[in-house]
């Protein structure tokens, strides 16, 4: 019996100390939205631009590069000439680059996009709904939507162009759904 | 009945009508669900902190959210399994004990068992094996039995 006791403490301990050694050993900043492998929520948002509107239904079947961003970031601003590069190379072809406005007034916005010259597509998420949707944690956030439209990954922080080309490319090549 | 004894039963009634009346059933409010479920929800850029508590944008944004999904009449738990498809089971301040986050429960519960158990292996009373006297020991002793019951007569 004293055994059986001491066998069943050490093992409660050492359980325990899995379990923490386990929770503890991931990165907080880590933690996986519930969104990836599900279908991208959909959404219909003002473009920044003032024209129109932009809705994720009208991309149905292209790769979809989301980029949550804020004129007040500034891992934003580190990520941007990544952007630029993807949006040049990929310019008129399957894969599409939106931008959704986090937590950040229009103005300040606009005046970004055009002190920076992003001619890519953002669209205002003023409710912030759709950030909440797709689980966003702040900006920049980037989420890769498939031609089937599920969300396939995500990226926290900011991104460069070999991160977005791989993911772009991995995702192009894919089987048609 | 002394006055003491009829005070002592006073301060009962009064104790025992202030809990029930405080403990009576009322009447939910759309704005008591908003702020109970804000408080159960994890604010995604705060150190820690409820929806409830925090000031940032998104605890406004998410908070609000709540608010409109209450005003059309979802359930609380359909309300937080929307911001659990979002961000998974962590977005809940108390994590459902069917989960991989659960297990912080059972922490706590598995701690005071192997204390328990490890305290009962040490305060338990080790049995000390007496080996059985020998024939020459158990002559001795029975002479020294009798010398001194002899003694005992001769006083």
């Amino acid at each position: 019996m004293r055994r059986v006791a001491r066998y069943a403490a050490v093992a409660l301990i050492l359980g325990l100390a899995l379990v923490l050694t386990l929770a503890f050993r991931r990165d907080p900043h880590d933690i996986r939205t519930g969104t990836v492998g599900r279908p991208a929520p959909a959404f219909t948002l003002p473009d920044l631009s003032g024209s129109g509107s932009i809705s994720l239904d009208s991309y149905t079947g292209k790769v979809i590069v989301l980029n949550f961003w804020a004129s007040w970031c500034i891992p934003c601003k580190e990520e941007n000439p990544a952007l630029t590069e993807v949006w040049e190379r990929y310019r008129g072809t399957d894969v599409v680059l939106l931008g959704i406005v986090f937590q950040d007034s229009t103005d300040a916005a606009r005046e970004y996009t055009a002190r920076l010259g992003n001619t890519w597509p953002s669209a205002v998420d003023e409710s912030g709904r759709v950030a909440l949707s797709y689980g966003v944690f702040g900006p920049p956030e980037t989420y890769f939507i498939g031609r089937d439209g599920i969300i396939a990954g995500r990226h926290i922080g900011p991104i460069d162009a070999r991160t977005l080309i791989t993911a772009i490319e991995t995702l192009r090549t894919a089987p048609k759904p | 009945m002394t006055r003491t004894r009829w005070l002592i039963i006073a301060a009962v009634l009064a104790v025992t009508v202030a809990v029930g009346w405080s403990a009576r059933p009322h009447p939910v409010t759309e704005a008591d669900r908003v702020d109970r479920i804000a408080a159960e929800l994890r604010c995604p850029v705060c150190q820690g902190l409820s929806v409830e508590d925090s000031p940032s944008d998104t605890a406004r944004s998410m908070k609000a959210l709540v608010a409109t999904r209450v005003a059309e009449g979802r359930t609380d738990d359909e309300i937080r399994a929307e911001f659990q498809r979002s961000y998974g089971d962590w977005i809940l301040l108390s994590p459902p004990l069917l989960s991989g986050s659960g297990l912080v429960w059972l922490a706590p519960i598995a701690v005071v068992i192997a204390g328990a158990l490890v305290a009962l292996d040490r305060t338990r009373v080790k049995a000390v094996p007496v080996p059985e006297p020998s024939s020459d020991e158990v002559r001795e002793l029975r002479e020294l039995i009798a010398r001194e019951e002899r003694e005992e007569g001769t006083q």
